[in-house]
């Protein structure tokens, strides 16, 4: 290798931006401290501008590579990377728009807050990139390490420091046990390029050693989807974190985490035998056990929490087939559903910080649009008509299960849909009721009328108009999933 | 003492006349020397001072925030040293100067962080 190496910048641009913009967002929050309300039209900009690095690069070769060794490339760009960083950038885009009101209502220091965004952000793009254990693992942590000072930000909140502190310790076994698995993969293919230990792994099918290797490694990224048994911290965490942050959290950084486990799977493909169970098992588990907890909660951001542990039991049945390109697909219409149904949840824990299910009943009289909006994404995330992405999205989730031979897995999902049924149309239905032993004495006046910041309303509109039109034309999204036929 | 396991043999060896040694001389110590036991004896020994206060003690936070930073810049020099051996070779041009900028200017970026949030100041 010679050196300096040619480095492709066109390639390595959108984490690049976003990094650099991280730093030029603390910096003017240093620097001109009143400049700070400029800060989440800065911190979209910045997104905005790494999304347009990302179409450059992309527009001038579909496919490129850098840091490569003779035969493998520890970075590369391709219809994958390139579906997954404008996931993350657009995602990231809302979570600013989101942010805009809560940041300055909850006196939350708003320069760290979008400078740790913005990095967490870099760091998921990089993941999307990565084709390396050594650049998997690190893009990792740097997803993670911001994220749990995200979360524990409103320091005089007794319950964001033990969110974060929860979810701190969770993180640091999950990566440890994925650090033990990357080192024993190391350590039997002798190569850290996911190219390199694919061959490896061909060359020698049947080593026990390699098979707990893959399975530890998925461990980490376990934890990072919230799929059971490492799940645990995710519904204290995102009732202790701000809103928004739980936004964050529920969709980039559990696509980012998605991104990985389908990157590791890839790589050990030849172990497919010994990893497919695994999967299934997770899959099946963290569907059941967060639907099953999601009956029984009487808070709404617990109860989006256990609902999108659910989902990403849904998003785990296409790994087990293994189909990846159906996994991808159903993330990114669950990225379009579930940031708009905590858009929602922020709209309404900016008036009502209790965020109990009781405070949204009748929510349909005192604001008519969002309460809409928060039905139409309900049924979204439950599958049903009108939200018609939810349901397509399931079919090809349903479809893919069934034609890889694993029928009794879509079967198990079918069980669990129903079961979410439940409770996504109690909290739809809860919105309507203007029943009058119910409604406190008040509700619908002038005084009880829920102003929605514009920056929300604007989020809440853009993922809502998304939703319908990937319903009534999913090709839209399922012509850019990389390798969906 | 041949062989792959001959090793762990000498360290079996060694840590018995390791416990030998120490087990004779304590007991010999103990059958030989004449005990004759003050309250003076039994003091805490601190340096031949008097022994005074208690053995909890609280220092301030501050000195927390330094260690941190003293932490940060001591990393940094244990990458500093083994660059400044290559960094002249002709072969590589300024690359290596450029990278080193940019990691200690996301390092001053901190430092900078810590100094307008008056995390520097000591009152």
């Amino acid at each position: 290798m010679s050196y300096p190496e040619s480095i492709d910048y066109a390639a390595i641009a959108p984490p690049v931006v976003c990094a650099l913009g991280a730093s030029g967002v603390l910096l003017t929050d240093l620097i001109a401290p009143r400049a700070r309300r400029l800060l989440p039209a800065l911190a979209a900009g910045v997104l905005l501008g790494a999304l347009g690095a990302l179409a450059a690069a992309a527009a001038a070769a579909p496919t490129r590579g850098t840091f490569c060794s003779t035969r493998f490339c520890s970075y590369a760009v391709d219809p994958f990377t390139i579906f997954l960083q404008a996931l993350f950038c657009l995602a990231g885009v809302v979570i600013v728009l989101l942010s805009a009101a809560s940041v300055e209502a909850e006196h939350v220091p708003a320069g760290e807050f979008y400078f740790l965004l913005l990095t967490s952000l870099a760091g998921m793009l990089t993941l999307a990139a990565a084709r390396d254990l050594l650049v998997l693992l690190l893009a990792l942590e740097v997803v993670t390490l911001p994220a749990l000072i995200l979360v524990g930000l409103r320091r005089t909140d007794p319950r964001a420091a033990e969110a974060a502190l929860t979810f701190f310790l969770i993180s640091v076994l999950a990566t440890a046990i994925t650090v033990y698995g990357m080192s024993l993969l190391y350590g039997v293919t002798g190569s850290v390029q996911l190219g390199g230990i694919l061959d490896a792994l061909r060359r020698a099918p049947h080593q026990p050693v390699a098979a707990l290797a893959v399975v530890l490694a998925i461990a980490g990224f376990a934890f990072k989807v919230a799929a059971v048994p490492f799940h645990a911290w995710a519904p204290d965490t995102y009732q202790g974190a701000p809103v928004p942050v739980a936004a964050f959290l529920s969709v980039a950084s559990k696509a980012a985490g998605f991104a990985g486990l389908i990157l590791l799977l890839a790589a050990c493909a030849p172990y497919a035998p010994s990893w497919r169970p695994v999967i299934a098992v997770l899959a099946v588990a963290t569907m059941t056990v967060g639907n099953v907890a999601a009956l029984r909660q009487r808070h709404v951001v617990r109860l989006l929490a256990w609902s999108s542990i659910a989902q990403a039991g849904y998003i785990l049945v296409p790994l087990a087939v293994p189909d990846p390109a159906a996994a991808l697909a159903y993330l990114g219409a669950y990225a379009v559903m579930n940031l708009g149904a905590f858009g929602c949840a922020v709209a309404v824990a900016g008036r009502r910080p209790r965020s109990a299910v009781a405070d949204y009943r009748g929510l349909f009289a005192d604001a008519p649009a969002l309460a809409l909006a928060l039905a139409f994404f309900l049924t979204c995330l439950a599958g049903l008509p009108p939200g018609i992405v939810g349901l397509v999205a399931k079919v090809v989730v349903f479809r893919s299960a069934v034609d890889g031979g694993m029928s009794w897995l879509a079967v198990v999902m079918a069980v669990n849909t129903v079961i979410a049924l439940y409770y996504y149309a109690r909290l739809a239905a809860s919105l309507f009721d203007t029943s009058p032993d119910q409604a406190e004495p008040g509700r619908g006046d002038a005084t009880h009328l829920l102003p929605v910041p514009a920056p929300v309303a604007a989020a809440v509109a853009i993922t809502a108009a998304v939703a319908v039109v990937l319903g009534f034309w999913p090709q839209a999204l399922l012509g850019v999933v990389p390798g969906f036929g | 003492m041949r062989g792959y396991f001959g090793g762990y043999l000498l360290l079996g060896l060694l840590l018995l006349v390791g416990v030998a040694f120490v087990s004779v001389s304590f007991a010999g110590n103990r059958l030989l020397a004449p005990y004759r036991r003050t309250p003076q004896k039994r003091l805490t020994y601190e340096s031949g001072v008097d022994p005074t206060g208690e053995g909890w003690a609280q220092s301030q936070i501050r000195y927390y925030v330094y260690a941190f930073l003293y932490v940060v810049f001591a990393v940094d020099a244990v990458f500093l040293f083994p660059w400044a051996t290559v960094f002249a070779a002709a072969r590589f041009g300024v690359a290596p100067l450029v990278e080193m900028a940019l990691f200690l200017g996301i390092l001053g970026l901190g430092l900078f962080y810590a100094w307008r949030r008056r995390v520097l100041d000591w009152t």
